[in-house]
């Protein structure tokens, strides 16, 4: 497929993913910053739903030898300090690196400067890249994937997976309503909770 | 259905996991935004220091592949997306969310601004470390049952919830 094309599929792609960042509400700072406080589960919904979604997909199209699958290699260290990193960042941006191009385009001006440190942060990691690959952040590693090293066929393990997920979110839903976590403006924004009652010596009315 | 301020997060969900059919079969790559940054980065770092090209990991990013180039396709229909969405359903947004006053203490916006920039080179610096993001690892890595991704989406979430807790007040 010739560039222009990759970058036109690439932006009716995005279109598509950014739409629906925007009705689920996940790319709100207070539903991001909300799920780090554990006070608002929008986020593992959305996420832990796409993944069994993408893990059934590939189950199919790999199982029907469609597609390769493309994991990354499991690099510990480079796995640990890079994901601790990022997810510092994620609490102090409200947003992840996908999600704050939709924070840009819903009119949150502070993801401006999300981005601009971003490409700092890119730039900055690409000067430093050739030192590190030679210390133990380098990024090699096998591409180990859970299902293998049980002897499993790929789209057996994706569809456990998807169907463990399915079980965690029914859980998740039952004791946390979505409805309950969007807030009067959708934006995660939830009433502070109620202050833990202190002990009184007023009687309390009846009800 | 498309004026709605928000969807369930399970339909949303699948919405989104849906995108890695073309994203495999059309690109042959799985959905993520990281790289992205690199790309665009190297690009405009290279118009100030050419040298940063010599660099076969930038140049690697910014080279005239469609996969490079369709990942930046797809954050910038991230923005558009979002833009029509917030525009059909009328949820416009503040310039700062309301919860960075009480996450931060603080109503000024430069501190807030400040943060951002912040936030968002230690999440890139991060990404790039770990070689994904919560899209590459997080969404394609979990679900092609990377045992890396695993590894570094448990580190997103320890290190989001630790800086959560410790360094921003309660939302």
């Amino acid at each position: 497929m010739s560039v222009t094309l990759t970058i036109i599929v690439g932006i009716a792609m995005g279109i598509v993913f950014g739409f629906a960042l925007e009705k689920s509400r996940v790319f709100e700072p207070g539903i991001i910053v909300g799920q780090m406080q554990l006070r608002n589960f929008i986020m593992l919904k959305v996420f832990l739903t796409a993944v069994a979604t993408g893990a059934v997909v590939l189950a199919v199209l790999n199982g029907f030898d469609y597609v390769k699958l493309q994991p990354k290699p499991a690099a510990y260290a480079a796995d640990i300090i890079g994901g601790l990193l990022l997810g510092a960042g994620i609490s102090l941006a409200g947003a992840c690196p996908g999600t704050t191009l939709a924070q840009i385009g819903a009119g949150y001006r502070d993801a401006l400067f999300t981005l601009v440190g971003g490409l700092f942060g890119a730039v900055a990691y690409s000067y430093v890249q050739p030192a590190l690959a030679e210390t133990f952040l380098g990024q090699n590693g096998p591409k180990l994937i859970f299902s293998n090293m049980l002897g499993a066929p790929y789209w057996a393990g994706a569809l456990v997976l998807a169907a463990v997920i399915v079980v965690i979110l029914v859980g998740l839903e039952a004791w946390s309503p979505w409805r309950g976590e969007m807030g009067k403006d959708v934006d995660g924004d939830l009433p502070a909770s109620p202050p833990a009652r202190k002990a009184s010596t007023h009687p309390q009315p009846a009800e | 259905m498309l004026t709605r301020q928000a969807w369930s997060p399970y339909l949303a969900g699948v919405v989104i996991g849906l995108l890695q059919i073309p994203a495999f079969l059309l690109i042959e790559t799985a959905l993520g935004a990281s790289s992205s940054y690199v790309t665009m980065g190297g690009m405009f770092a290279s118009w100030i220091d050419p040298s940063i090209l010599k660099i076969d990991y930038v140049a690697r990013h910014v080279a005239a592949t469609g996969k490079n180039w369709w990942q930046v396709a797809l954050v910038i229909g991230i923005a558009i997306g979002a833009f029509v969405s917030m525009k059909l359903s009328g949820a416009k947004r503040a310039a700062i969310s309301p919860i960075w006053q009480r996450a931060l203490g603080s109503t000024s916006p430069a501190k807030r601004y400040a943060v951002a920039f912040i936030g968002g080179f230690v999440l890139l610096l991060g990404a790039r470390i770990a070689d994904g993001c919560t899209s590459g690892h997080g969404l394609s890595g979990m679900a092609q049952l990377a045992v890396g991704s695993t590894v570094a989406v448990a580190a997103m979430f320890a290190g989001g919830i630790t800086t959560a807790m410790l360094l921003l007040r309660r939302i």
